[in-house]
């Protein structure tokens, strides 16, 4: 019937068995193969190295000044609280901020005959290629320098092998998690509760930070030292202070926290693998979703959602029709709304409240002293809610990838493009402004100041914009087609964070004079600044996606080439 | 009105990536009212060039007329003209094909009301109105060419420019297609598609150019390439295919 093929041929196993090494390989040639001919690539690639290279150096004086100063209290209370931070970072940045490194993804490997450990542990060895792991390597090192300086050789030979473990530990986890997270996510009925579940566990960091600092200032550093040392115990110490449990003379520990670092990364490994497996099934086939009946009305009316009712239906309408229902139907985008929610909230909290002490009288809980709190502070916190907000626009295009096309082929204007975007965007952005100058006045208790917030708010939040316009318009990239929302390209993902904090940057600088007006005008600013700050946002955003628009009538295709995925 | 133009006119189309010439120098002229195939095997640069005649890819060199507009010089004229179903471009597919359908209508200035009605047409002729709210990233490859199909025609183009339409369709499905684009040809209006089916190009084509290594190898009425011998033999001939194998893949059979 088929053809007739020779199995008595084929070779019983592999002739030669594949190593992690393979898998580094291939990850350093498809990294290489991403900067060929590519000069701005390569470019972005070494600042993005020199600024991990600052990060590193920075890390490294910290972990080590114990041991320059050859003082050892406070050793082990760097290292494991240090040491705790880094894995925690690993642990969550990705899922909220950077997403996760998927040069080699797991998919494209799905139909090779390859044993699962092998898998596992070639694409966890390639993902210990990367600038971030050399980064934090280098500055782990100063843990080293420390246990040398207190405890001599034997003390630093433990702590290298500590730090070698810790370094492991932490892209365990990173990988697992947002391994776990992203087949979670892959089907569309669990997105929605995983959202939530990973919003509510971002936004518990927030009131665990406020608790933590308050009791900072509370608690002597002897009982500090203390919790650093139970911390010490834990996957999240264990793999920094071997080195100065040895050159203390607790020897002894050093092999147990060994091996419960040892245990955690097995053990991380193990959820990794059983979450990989999913996630190279689940892109095979992601099955067809029941057909959903119940739609009523034209094509037109199902096109608009019913907070972009108001909306005219010509082409402005239709355009902020598809951007408000694909802010929230492409997980990858609502991931960066929920991202805005949690933070905004929580960062000026943190900064306004933070200030002040807390005092839990009538068990109210929040009851903050007012006085530590300015105008020129809660312009600042504001300030930067709305950058970070807008900057979720600086790759707007990116997300439509080469849909992008059904825009360039019906000759959409620029201007109008990026108006209907805004619009969208702002439909989700500003109720959630609204709520954050809501709950910050009443912790404060400063009803009064709602206006100055609001204020500020509109003023960054509509500079952002028109920043954002011309970053998305002239630096696009392309996002990878994949299910994972926290995914990115390697190669993009430092050319991202740079160009991210470029916007970042230039839209402070726009937003500085409500910071001015606030410190220089006093109470009638309290009352001016919502019109006048609203008034700035909306010129500078319209402004903005005059400019840009125009712009983007000219570039059209190259913008669409530079959003269309590399296949 | 604009008789005296072809339909598609293209003029030393050429580009190049990365040092790599994908597209070297093509002159084609589509006569109004003619149903053509563009024909070529795998990487002869057939995407590349309907990218660069319908002004999604800007070429290193030459123009492209739509019925006598200058794609690159005036795009907003010659595209509105155009209906254009692009190879491998995600449709904005988080969207239900009702909603896609609405989109494509209002972003190219229809009346909503013409929009709703042609869309229900559409929807019910391509049997997609069963999908009911169904996002568009989960249909089946043949009912996304359909609703692609569908967003290309809900404007009533004068020229469609469609880039493998019958890839990954089953046949029922691409017997709707061939008939709808039939009946769109009768009509009045002009076909251009690129495939590498020859079943489909010799029932279906008035003219045929076949494509290879970026340039146009022959070009005409379909009799006139195929000169009496049938359309695959002329195509493996011209790109210089190997028809046999000798003793390379013996381990292949006992």
């Amino acid at each position: 019937m088929a053809l007739p093929v020779n199995v008595a041929a084929a070779p019983a196993g592999p002739a030669r068995t594949v190593s992690a090494r393979h898998f580094v390989r291939l990850k350093l040639r498809v990294m290489g193969n991403n900067f060929r001919g590519q000069g701005w690539r390569v470019a972005l690639f070494i600042g993005g190295a020199l600024v991990g290279l600052w990060f590193a150096a920075s890390g490294f004086f910290l972990f080590a000044a114990p041991g320059l100063a050859d003082n050892g209290r406070y050793a082990v209370l760097i290292a494991a609280a240090g040491g705790g931070l880094l894995v925690l970072g690993w642990l969550l940045l990705p899922l909220v901020f950077f997403g996760v490194d998927e040069t080699l993804d797991p998919a494209r490997f799905a139909l090779l005959p390859l044993p699962r450990r092998t898998l596992v542990i070639g694409l966890f060895a390639a993902a210990l290629v990367s600038v971030p792991v050399l980064a934090m390597s280098v500055a782990v090192l100063g843990l080293v320098l420390t246990a040398w300086a207190l405890g001599g050789w034997s003390a630093g030979l433990v702590a290298v092998v500590g730090v070698l473990a810790g370094l492991l530990l932490c892209v365990a986890a990173s990988r697992a998690v947002t391994s776990a997270f992203a087949s979670m996510l892959r089907s569309r009925r669990v997105r929605d509760l995983a959202a939530v579940l990973l919003a509510v566990a971002a936004a518990l960091l927030g009131p665990l930070q406020i608790v933590g600092l308050a009791a900072l200032r509370e608690t002597d550093w002897t009982r500090l030292t203390g919790a650093a040392t139970v911390l010490g115990w834990t996957p999240f110490g264990a793999p920094w202070t071997v080195g100065i449990d040895v050159a203390q003379g607790r020897v002894w520990a050093a092999p147990l926290k060994l091996l419960i670092t040892v245990a955690a990364i097995v053990a991380l490994l193990a959820w990794w693998s059983r979450s990989l497996e999913s996630a190279m099934v689940g892109t095979a086939s992601t099955g067809k979703a029941p057909a959903q009946r119940g739609a009523t009305g034209g094509a037109v009316a199902q096109l608009f959602p019913r907070a972009a009712g108001w909306v005219r239906r010509d082409r402005f309408g239709a355009l902020v029709a598809r951007e408000a229902r694909y802010w929230w139907r492409d997980a990858r985008r609502r991931a960066n709304l929920i991202t805005i929610a949690v933070v905004g909230i929580f960062v000026p909290v943190l900064i306004n409240v933070t200030g002040g002490d807390f005092a839990a009288e009538d068990g109210a809980g929040f009851t903050a002293a007012v006085g530590d709190s300015s105008p020129v502070v809660v312009t600042v916190s504001m300030l930067f809610v709305g950058v970070l907000a807008s900057v979720t626009l600086a790759n707007q295009f990116g997300f439509d990838g080469n849909a992008y096309a059904a825009n360039v082929v019906a000759g959409v204007p620029g201007r109008v493009e990026l108006r209907a975007r805004m619009t969208a965007f702002s439909l989700y952005v500003l109720p959630m402004l609204a709520v954050v100058a809501v709950v910050l006045s009443a912790l404060l208790g400063r009803p009064g100041w709602i206006g100055l917030m609001l204020g500020s708010l509109a003023a960054t939040y509509g500079a952002g914009l028109a920043v954002n316009s011309f970053v998305s318009v002239l630096a696009a990239y392309s996002l990878p087609e994949t299910s994972n929302p926290f995914a990115m390209n390697s190669g993009a993902g430092v050319a991202k964070g740079l160009l991210t904090l470029l916007s970042m940057i230039i839209t402070t600088v726009i937003g500085v004079p409500m910071v001015v007006a606030a410190a220089l005008l006093g109470n009638a600013w309290l009352w001016l600044a919502l019109p006048v700050g609203a008034a700035y946002g909306l010129g500078a955003a319209l402004l903005g996606a005059y400019l840009a628009g125009d712009v983007l009538d000219r570039r059209q295709p190259e913008l669409l080439a530079t959003v269309t995925p590399r296949r | 009105m604009t008789g005296e133009h072809p339909a598609l006119a293209l003029r030393g189309l050429a580009k190049r990536f990365d040092g790599t010439i994908a597209v070297a120098g093509v002159d084609l002229d589509v006569p109004a009212g003619s149903f053509y195939g563009l024909l070529g095997p795998n990487g002869a640069g057939k995407t590349t060039t309907l990218s660069m005649a319908v002004g999604l890819l800007r070429p290193d060199a030459g123009s492209a007329w739509v019925l006598g507009q200058d794609v690159w010089r005036d795009p907003v004229a010659a595209k509105r003209l155009l209906g254009v179903m692009p190879d491998g471009v995600r449709l904005f597919d988080r969207l239900t094909g009702a909603e896609l359908l609405a989109y494509h209508g209002l972003l190219r200035g229809m009346d909503p009301a013409v929009v709703d009605q042609r869309a229900a047409e559409l929807l019910d002729v391509l049997a997609l109105g069963d999908a009911g709210r169904t996002l568009v990233v989960d249909y089946s490859a043949g009912m996304k060419k359909k609703i692609g199909l569908a967003c290309a025609l809900l404007h009533g183009p004068r020229v469609l420019v469609l880039d493998e339409p019958f890839e990954a369709v089953d046949p029922v499905s691409a017997a709707l297609i061939r008939d709808i684009l039939t009946r769109y040809a009768a009509g009045g209006g002009t076909v251009i598609f690129s495939s590498h089916v020859m079943e489909v190009v010799e029932r279906l084509c008035s003219h045929v150019a076949i494509l290879a290594q970026g340039t146009i190898k022959r070009v005409g009425t379909i009799a006139d390439v195929r000169g009496g011998r049938s359309l695959e033999q002329v195509f493996v001939e011209v790109v210089g295919g190997r028809t046999a194998t000798g003793d390379e893949l013996s381990w292949l059979s006992r």
